[in-house]
């Protein structure tokens, strides 16, 4: 009687497993923000600490007045 | 008195298969959702693992003090309420800024009346509440199944029904807290109040059996460490360890802990997975039950932390030897299981939840609903326990068992 008792529990539990997974699985989780060039080319630029290609950058080799520029080019 | 006895051999599997389902739902929860998720779920285990080494049950006790006037675990409930309403009140009441949560208030009238007075009939019948049928389940009473099956029923019924009850008489929903002007004088009227309680309930007993029994009168085990793991725990160790969990809960969640919210939402589910439509339920297409309808079940928090208690206890049951107790199922047991776990969900839903959510959530919130579903559920329990002795499950007053 307790090893049928143990049979039944263990198939309760895993029907009521298999359920939570088909339903987790019906949810999707959101996609991942997709990322243009134009962003990505920004966000490397970002994790350099002197971009040196563009005059937003504190460090830029455009701008004239370089000596003002935080990395002394 | 103590006694120390010989507790069964623990369940190796059992407790080697518990952890491994602890640890795998563990990670997936951090992994596909976040950590608080997975504390979440880990809390369920502690609350589940208490609830079980404790065997803190409501149904027991409100039947032994109905029948014998023994208040043993009645005195143990009230003493939980009183530790939890000392937690809860000053955070509601704003004295910690930093913690936000708040209070489970339900709107006072005949929806919580009608609903409590049949969850309490039907805890009588199914054999648990609501915490009691998730422990019992996960200790591997295979009847316990039979009612939480239809208790998930009762409840998808009716979250169906609810807009209808909720158009019945009622006087909003009413906060202690507010109503005595402030957190700390309704404390005092509160704990006033259930001391008083606790001094009646004990007086009745005294009177009728002599002797109050004792908090801690579990066999005692080997050593500390022994018993702590392997049970059983005296009440008063279920007492504080349900403070605990359910302090961290409301901390954690910025609401108390709550159960047949789940019950509800498995239901709908499985509904909607047959085919079944819910788009006009108006009770399940606005606000937060629309939500946890829209994304997985992992993603509710109530959900997670039920499948911690089942787990919890399924892990305590086998460290103590108590896995799946040999018994079968009578076709009078199947029948009360039915009704029982029907009346059980659709009373709870009606309610605004069940003796979790609603009596111990709502009463240590300072929600006025709290305290009628304690009057009305209570009433239900004298009736369930009346017919309880009809079906001759039980004998009649009295009668030596």
């Amino acid at each position: 009687m307790k090893n049928r008792n143990r049979l039944i529990m263990g198939s309760a539990l895993s029907l009521a497993a298999i359920a939570v997974a088909i339903d987790h699985t019906r949810h999707r989780l959101p996609d991942p923000i997709s990322v243009t060039q134009e962003q990505a080319e920004m966000s490397e630029e970002d994790q350099s600490p002197c971009g040196l290609d563009t005059a937003n950058s504190p460090c830029s080799m455009d701008d004239n007045d370089s000596d003002s520029s935080p990395c002394g080019l | 008195m103590e006694a120390t006895t010989k507790r069964s051999k623990t369940d190796i599997l059992a407790v080697f298969l518990a952890l491994i389902a602890i640890l795998a739902i563990s990670l997936t929860l951090q992994n596909e959702f976040n950590l608080r998720q997975s504390l979440f779920f880990i809390t369920g285990i502690g609350l589940g693992l208490t609830l079980m080494h404790a065997m803190f049950g409501f149904t027991g006790g409100w039947r032994m003090f109905i029948r014998e006037q023994r208040s043993v675990g009645i005195r143990a409930q009230i003493l939980l309420l009183i530790v939890l309403s000392v937690l809860f009140f000053p955070i509601i009441g704003d004295v910690f800024p930093a913690l936000k949560s708040h209070a489970a208030l339900g709107q006072v009238g005949i929806s919580v009346l009608i609903g409590a007075f049949i969850f309490g009939i039907g805890m009588q019948l199914g054999g648990g509440c609501g915490s009691g049928t998730l422990f019992t389940v996960g200790q591997g009473q295979t009847d316990m199944l039979i009612t939480i099956s239809f208790f998930i029923v009762g409840a998808t019924l009716g979250s169906y029904h609810l807009p209808w009850w909720l158009s019945l008489p009622n006087i909003g929903k009413v906060s202690l807290i507010t109503t005595f002007g402030g957190w700390l004088p309704a404390l005092v009227i509160q704990l006033v109040v259930l001391i008083g309680l606790y001094k009646l309930v004990s007086f009745l007993d005294k009177k009728r059996n002599s002797e109050l029994q004792s908090f801690s009168t579990q066999p005692k085990a080997d050593s500390f460490i022994e018993q702590l793991v392997h049970g059983p725990w005296p009440i008063w160790w279920g007492v504080i360890g349900l403070g605990i969990f359910a302090f961290i809960t409301f901390i954690m969640a910025g609401y108390p802990w709550s159960i047949t919210f789940a019950f509800g939402l498995w239901g709908v589910k499985i509904w909607n997975a047959l085919g079944g439509d819910v788009a006009n339920w108006a009770y399940w297409s606005a606000g937060y039950p629309a939500k946890a309808l829209n994304q997985s079940v992992l993603a509710d928090i109530t959900s997670v932390m039920n499948f911690g208690i089942i787990l919890g206890a399924l892990l305590a049951a086998a460290l103590a030897g108590k896995f799946a107790p040999a018994g079968k199922i009578k076709p009078k047991r199947l029948l009360t299981a039915i009704i029982g776990g029907l009346l059980l969900g659709y009373g709870a839903r009606l309610a605004f939840g069940c003796n979790i959510g609603a009596l111990v959530g709502g009463i240590s919130s300072g929600s006025l609903h709290g305290w009628l579903w304690l009057i009305a559920a209570f009433t239900g329990g004298i009736v369930g326990v009346k017919i309880r002795v009809w079906l001759q499950l039980d004998k009649p007053y009295g009668a030596k068992s």
